[in-house]
């Protein structure tokens, strides 16, 4: 009976637990957000009323956001491809599993070191810019390229995973039936296999966008503390384009790290605005997962 | 009419058949199916070595370090002291001898710590989840669990420092406590105690959902064995689905702890980013002394990047935390291999 009262009391505590956080992060946020604070930029300053808006960091995350899915899922879709489809019988195929399962573990400080270590080599300062007035030549090794292609080898074992989850769910009588007309292995996969796999691999590609927003370790090291886009400005003017991906800048993530107190621009009713709306784009995202699963479940029965 | 329905359809097949032979009649060459299958095996192939690109460049800019401290890396203190000497001197053979013990402590006491918790009232949680709840609870139990999984550690951190943080300020520390402890260190709410407690609240959702669906792969058959000999439910669950179980939670306590150890931001708000060793002796304010983990002291310490010799060190702890996950992932594997013991399957 007091097992059944513990276990009882453990779930709801779960359920509490997200309710408050909810509940917390709405009463504390809600009366930030306004159009302003969306739309103005962030401005560094010691009155709370003068810090601005989100603007810059909003911009940041779907910058991240798009360009790290644009580097991971023709990779991601690759590699799950091979492990579905021509893996078998190949015997590497034990260890390249093992492989892409441990990259799956490597927490994100690590890759954020990791590709710190890589993109201050000099040699591939087209990625960012060059350190000037410094004896060796090294890189700034920070940008949003170097963060989205580090964010791309973050997310990449998890997107392999969905995707190959849902193209081994492809029903075998499709690929039978397209052989048997003779058309060639390649072909079928294109397609067959791929069109009917679209719903899982929309899933996958949207847990790692949920995940590359999310990430605050990596932006903080690969993309630099500051909180405006860096670049030649105006930065929405196409010229400036690519100075802008060469440049530092923010995310929704790390605006909240450096707005609460242990950041330094002390200004917590902002944080927890940015945090509000970082989380109603999580949820939305897992709802729109939860949307694509329960539709292919209903179009499979 | 059905007679003539089947002749209209046996002359309608060979037409359509007919009317697609355009697809096949020009052969596909092999060799671009051939040169398609080598790029897809040489992307498969680049993003399994990945880990080995990763481990290289991070032990090989961490050796500087390793070599000069030897095993009083892990064996000595005083990690903000050699920190700062290195900053200072900006990077001399004498200042690459690093002590990083209070950031291994430090890690090692919040995970373990969390995954106390975790093991409690995740357990608790995914047993509720998986026997007990009522069909209208699971359902938002579940995306419950999904969801606190998917928020990120950021906000949990933010949480920690705007509540948990003060709360234990407030409420556990005294004026007097922190006048004594003064000389050790400042008590202010930043603690093992506010890490252990974020870590437990970021971990637990991914414990529990790998727990709850072990206790669902558990074969039914043994409950209803179990159920039909007349033992109760409880007892059912405790000596019969756990143990079957097993597996698969132990597999989920490791990811869990995997989580754990490689947090940085959230850990970095809320435990104090002091690299101090708390101590046993202090009885139970050592859970209310500041910490810092090998993670958050890569976060915390960032800017000390433009140093060569800080920037070994800072890698060395990146090698550290990754020798233990790649540990814990290869560990994990042994025991997700076979989740369902007894070999019976559920149908």
């Amino acid at each position: 009976m007091l097992g059944h009262a513990a276990c009882w009391l453990s779930g709801l505590l779960t359920l509490f637990l997200l309710l408050f956080i909810v509940i917390f992060l709405v009463l504390k946020g809600i009366h930030v957000i306004s159009w302003d604070f969306i739309a103005t930029n962030p401005k560094p300053s010691l009155d709370q009323n003068l810090t601005g808006g989100i603007f810059t960091p909003v911009i940041g995350t779907f910058l991240l956001v798009a360009m790290g899915t644009l580097f991971a899922l023709p990779w991601a879709l690759a590699t799950a491809i091979y492990l579905a489809e021509y893996s078998e019988g190949n015997l590497w195929v034990g260890p390249i599993r093992t492989g892409i399962d441990i990259l799956s573990g490597v927490p994100t400080i690590v890759f954020a070191i990791f590709g710190l270590a890589i993109f201050t080599n000099p040699h591939l300062s087209l990625f960012s810019t060059m350190v000037e007035d410094v004896a060796n030549a090294k890189a700034f090794g920070r940008s949003f390229m170097v963060s989205s292609i580090t964010m791309a080898m973050m997310v990449l074992p998890f997107i392999i995973k969905s995707i190959e989850e849902a193209i081994k769910a492809v029903p075998s009588a499709y690929r039978e039936a397209a052989y048997g007309m003779g058309i060639s292995k390649w072909r079928t996969i294109r397609k067959i296999v791929l069109p009917s796999a679209i719903p899982g691999i929309i899933t996958g590609v949207v847990l790692g966008i949920g995940r590359i927003a999310g990430d605050t370790a990596i932006v903080w090291l690969c993309l630099g503390g500051s909180m405006t886009l860096t670049g030649t400005q105006p930065w929405w003017q196409p010229q400036n384009w690519l100075a802008t991906l060469q440049n530092t800048g923010s995310t929704l993530t790390t605006y909240i790290f450096y707005s609460s107190p242990a950041g330094e621009g002390n200004s917590p009713d902002k944080a927890f605005g940015a945090g509000l709306i970082l989380i109603i784009i999580i949820f939305a995202l897992n709802s729109l997962v939860d949307y694509w699963g329960r539709y292919r479940t209903l179009r499979e029965e | 009419m059905g007679k003539m329905e089947l002749e209209n359809v046996s002359v309608i097949i060979p037409e359509k058949a007919s009317s697609t032979t355009g697809f096949f009649t020009k052969p596909r060459k092999p060799f671009k199916e051939k040169i398609i299958e080598i790029i897809l095996l040489l992307l498969t192939v680049l993003s399994s070595i990945l880990i080995f690109f990763v481990m290289f460049f991070v032990i090989s800019k961490a050796i500087p370090v390793l070599k000069a401290s030897g095993f009083s890396f892990v064996f000595s203190g005083g990690w903000d002291e050699n920190f700062l000497n290195a900053w200072q001197t900006s990077g001399e053979q004498s200042a690459l001898k690093f002590g990083a013990l209070p950031l291994i402590a430090g890690t090692v006491l919040t995970t373990s710590g969390a995954l106390v918790f975790c093991l409690t009232f995740g357990l608790g949680c995914a047993i509720f989840l998986s026997e007990m709840c009522p069909a209208w609870l699971r359902k938002p139990l579940e995306s419950t669990v999904r969801l606190l999984a998917a928020i990120p550690s950021v906000i949990y951190g933010l949480i920690g420092l705007m509540i948990v943080v003060p709360f234990i300020s407030k409420h556990l520390i005294s004026n007097e406590l922190s006048l004594r402890m003064i000389k050790i260190c400042a008590l202010d709410g930043t603690s093992l105690l506010a890490g252990i407690i974020v870590l437990s609240m970021m971990i637990g959702p991914i414990f529990i959902a790998m727990a709850s669906d072990a206790i669902k792969s558990a074969p039914k058959i043994y409950k209803e064995a179990s159920l039909a000999l007349g033992l109760s439910h409880w007892r059912t669950i405790v000596k019969i689905i756990l143990p079957a179980a097993r597996n698969g939670i132990v597999a989920g306590a490791i990811l869990a702890a995997g989580r754990a150890i490689g947090e940085a931001i959230a850990l970095s708000m809320v435990t104090g980013s002091v690299a101090n060793l708390p101590n046993p002796a202090h009885g139970l304010v050592f859970f209310l002394e500041p910490v810092r983990t090998l993670a958050s002291t890569i976060v915390d310490n960032a800017e000390g990047m433009s140093v060569a010799a800080c920037e070994s060190a800072l890698f060395a702890c990146g090698s550290f935390l990754l020798l233990s996950c790649v540990l814990l992932s290869l560990f994990s594997r042994i025991f997700s291999g076979n989740l369902r013991t007894g070999g019976v399957s559920d149908k």
